[in-house]
């Protein structure tokens, strides 16, 4: 059963990411990108990392994938103004091959690890635990991390003011 | 067994950031070369997330949680950025915003 679910979301991982390089308008490229999003929050849950699997459907496919699909409606993009791309056919087929060996290289350092172990506790992945080792042990980089939101936050809002000049 | 197999997840974490490498070098649209960048995090993340099972350590788990924040971040900015040059140019061609790297030639 899980060999089923992992193949069918991987599947599905794997179609919108490809999906998401070809199509041409930017419209159909995020939505197809929430698909691999979706399908990635399912592989998350299969490896009991039940909180990611909230997060990546809150954060991810609810709100960065949502706000991204509202500015390319909001800028009302037509047909004139996207990039005419030939050749992307062509790129997209040669850029392949080039990354074949690259692939090739990583799997074969993969290739002998071990099986996956259960995890031990009853818990892992949950909420509780990972939150309480969020808050001890990585707590600076979780206070740099809500530094740099606000960092951005702030850049955002400089960028989008209208210019004064 | 399969789902039990390290490897497995690694396959797909790679085939999916070499997807999103493919969607950065070949494309022209500004749109669809953000969104590879967001695909290539979420292999990253995926292979963090399989890593932590296998070392059952919190650390996979926690990195991917700082990537996804991080990663919210990076597209309020792009998004932002997209919104001004696209007022400017009227286009979405990655070749248009030369300007940012280099002197415009009128």
């Amino acid at each position: 059963m899980n060999d089923f679910l992992f193949i069918f979301l991987s599947f599905f991982a794997l179609l919108g990411a490809f999906g998401m390089i070809v199509l041409h308008q930017p419209v159909h490229s995020a939505l197809s990108l929430i698909v691999t999003l979706l399908a990635l929050a399912g592989l998350f849950a299969l490896l009991n990392a039940s909180f990611l699997f909230a997060v990546q459907i809150i954060v991810y496919a609810g709100a960065i994938l949502t706000l991204f699909i509202f500015i390319i409606m909001f800028l009302n993009v037509k047909e004139s103004n996207l990039p005419k791309e030939p050749n992307k056919t062509l790129y997209l087929f040669l850029g392949g091959i080039v990354l074949i060996p690259l692939n090739l290289l990583v799997l074969r350092a993969f290739y002998a690890m071990p099986l996956l172990r259960e995890p031990l506790a009853e818990d892992f992945g949950e909420i509780k635990p990972l939150g309480a080792e969020l808050f001890t042990k990585w707590l600076l980089p979780f206070e740099l991390i809500s530094l740099l939101l606000l960092v951005a936050l702030i850049g955002a809002v400089v960028f989008a003011r209208k210019d004064e000049v | 067994m399969i789902v039990s197999s390290l490897f497995s997840y690694v396959l797909v974490a790679m085939l999916l950031f070499s997807i999103g490498l493919l969607g950065v070098i070949a494309r022209k649209n500004i749109f669809v070369i953000y969104m590879s960048i967001e695909l290539m995090f979420n292999a990253i993340n995926l292979l963090f997330v399989a890593l932590a099972q296998y070392r059952h350590s919190y650390d996979g788990q926690i990195f991917a949680v700082l990537i996804i924040a991080t990663a919210a971040a990076e597209a309020a900015v792009f998004l932002a950025l997209i919104v001004v040059l696209f007022r400017r140019k009227q286009s979405l061609d990655a070749d248009a915003f030369r300007a940012l790297s280099q002197k415009e030639a009128a």
